[in-house]
C-alpha cells in the first residue's frame, strides 16, 4: 500500500506508532481521529523523535488526487493547531513505509533543525501588481523628451547617465541604436522596480523573521513575496498590510495568512531527485482553488 | 477555516491571471516522446543558443554603455547580432517554436531566463 505523506512533527521519543497522531509535548493524542484523502485515516510514522504524518492511498484515490488540494491543506492545518508542521509537498507520495523512513533518516537533521527553527511561526503572502506598461511609457517618453522639457531633472540624469551617441548611417548601426534604447528602458524598469518593492518591504521587513521575495516573475507581478512572521505578531503584521494598502499608489495587492511555512523549509542536504518541499506554486493553487472562492463566500 | 485567514484584494480577476501566467512558466519540462522528440531537442538547443545570444547582447551593450568601443566595433556588433537575432527567428519558425517556449526550468533555481 502506497503512504501520502501530509506533513512531519515533532514526536514522542518512544516513537510509538499510535492510529492518531501525538500532541506536541504530551502523551495524549489529538481529541479526535483525522481523515484524510479518500477518507483513509491519518497516523503517524516515527523515526526517533520525529513522525511523519500519512494516509494510505489507494488506487482509486490516487485518480482523484488533483482534486485533494484541500484536503491536504486541511489536514496541514489541523496539525498546525497542535504541532509545528513541516508541510510537504502536495502529492507526496511513497512506495512503501521504508522509502519513507529512508527519506526521514536522510533528512533527520535538517528536519530537527527546522522544526526548530519554525517553532510558533506562520507563513503570510504577499502579491503586488504594478502599472507595468504605465511605467514603461513612462520611462519612454522621459527617453525620447527632448531636454529641459517637463520631467527635466529626472531626464537630464537619464541621459546624462547614458550619454551615449550611436550614428544611424547604417542598418547594423540602426540596429544597435534601438537595442540600445531598449537596454536602457529595461534598465530603468528594473531599477525602478527594485524602488518599489523596497517601498512595500520596508512596511513587513522589521516585522518578519525571514523572507523570500520573488521579483517581476512576469511583467505586471512587481512582487511575490513570502514572509515567515511569529505568531505573536500576526496582527501586528496584518497592521502593516493596512497601512501599505491605505498609502496612496497605483499598486494592487493580494494578502494572504497565516498559512502553514510552506515556502520556508531550508534543507542542507542536497535534495535527491525527489524534492519533498518544493512548495512554491502551493500557495497558488491554494489562493485560487480556496482562497478566492472562500472571499467570495465572505463577500 | 479554523486559523482565522485574511485573504484580501481589490483586483481579485488580476492576480487569478497573473498566478495563471506563473503557473504555466513553472513546469516546463522537455516531452521526449517519439512523435515530438525533435522539437524537444531544437527546443532544448535554440534555447541555449538563445541564451548565449542574450548574454552576448547584453555584453555588447555594457560596452556600448561604457564607452568603450569604436565605430568600427559597433558597426561590427551590430551586424553579428542582427544575423544571430534573424537566424534565431528562422530557426524558431522552422520548429514552431515560440519565444516564451523558449526556457528551461531549473527547479529550485527558478527559470533559466
Amino acid at each position: 500500500m502506497k503512504v501520502y505523506a501530509y506533513g512531519i512533527i515533532n514526536s514522542n521519543p518512544e516513537g510509538i506508532v499510535l492510529p492518531i497522531p501525538f500532541k506536541e509535548g504530551t502523551n495524549s493524542g489529538m481529541d479526535e481521529p483525522l481523515s484524510g484523502l479518500g477518507e483513509a485515516s491519518v497516523y503517524n510514522i516515527p523515526y526517533r523523535d520525529i513522525a511523519v504524518i500519512v494516509s494510505e492511498l489507494s488506487d482509486e484515490a490516487k485518480e482523484k488526487t488533483d482534486t485533494y488540494i484541500l484536503e491536504h491543506e486541511r489536514i496541514v492545518e489541523r496539525l498546525m493547531e497542535s504541532f509545528t508542521v513541516l508541510p510537504m509537498r502536495f502529492l507526496t507520495v511513497f512506495n512503501t513505509k521504508e522509502d519513507l523512513l529512508g527519506m526521514a533518516e536522510l533528512y533527520y537533521e535538517d528536519f530537527k533543525d527546522n522544526l526548530a527553527r519554525l517553532y510558533n511561526k506562520v507563513e503570510f503572502g504577499m502579491k503586488v501588481i504594478w502599472p507595468a506598461d504605465t511605467i514603461k511609457q513612462r520611462i519612454v517618453d522621459v527617453y525620447h523628451k527632448p531636454e529641459g522639457d517637463g520631467l527635466a531633472s529626472y531626464s537630464q540624469s537619464h541621459k546624462t547617465k547614458h550619454n551615449v551617441s550611436i550614428s544611424t548611417e547604417s542598418p547594423a548601426k540602426t540596429f544597435v541604436k534601438e537595442k540600445f534604447q531598449e537596454h536602457i528602458i529595461e534598465k530603468e524598469f528594473q531599477e525602478e522596480a527594485n524602488r518599489c518593492i523596497q517601498v512595500v518591504d520596508d512596511y513587513f521587513n522589521r516585522i518578519a523573521c525571514e523572507k523570500k521575495l520573488k521579483r517581476l516573475q512576469t511583467e505586471s507581478l512587481l512582487l511575490n513575496a513570502s514572509y515567515l512572521v511569529d505568531k505573536d505578531r500576526q496582527n501586528e503584521f496584518k497592521q502593516a498590510f493596512e497601512q501599505l494598502k491605505n498609502a496612496p499608489s497605483d499598486l494592487k495587492f493580494l494578502f494572504s495568512g497565516p498559512w502553514p511555512c510552506y515556502n520556508f523549509i531550508n534543507l542542507t542536504k542536497k535534495p535527491s531527485s525527489v524534492d519533498y518541499f518544493n512548495t512554491e506554486d502551493m500557495l497558488n493553487r491554494l489562493l485560487a482553488q480556496q482562497g478566492f472562492a472562500q472571499e467570495r463566500n465572505s463577500v | 477555516m479554523t486559523m482565522n485567514r485574511t485573504i484580501e484584494t481589490d483586483s481579485q480577476e488580476a492576480f487569478i491571471e497573473e498566478i495563471e501566467k506563473v503557473q504555466d512558466v513553472l513546469p516546463k519540462r522537455i516531452d521526449a516522446n517519439s512523435k515530438n522528440v525533435e522539437k524537444g531537442l531544437a527546443k532544448l538547443v535554440l534555447t541555449l543558443v538563445e541564451l548565449i545570444r542574450k548574454l552576448l547582447e547584453k555584453q555588447a551593450m555594457r560596452r556600448i554603455e561604457g564607452g568603450s568601443l569604436s565605430e568600427e566595433e559597433i558597426e561590427g556588433i551590430g551586424e553579428t547580432l542582427m544575423k544571430l537575432e534573424n537566424k534565431m527567428k528562422e530557426l524558431k519558425e522552422i520548429f514552431g517554436l515560440k519565444d516564451e517556449e523558449l526556457n528551461l526550468n531549473l527547479g529550485p533555481l527558478g527559470d533559466l531566463m
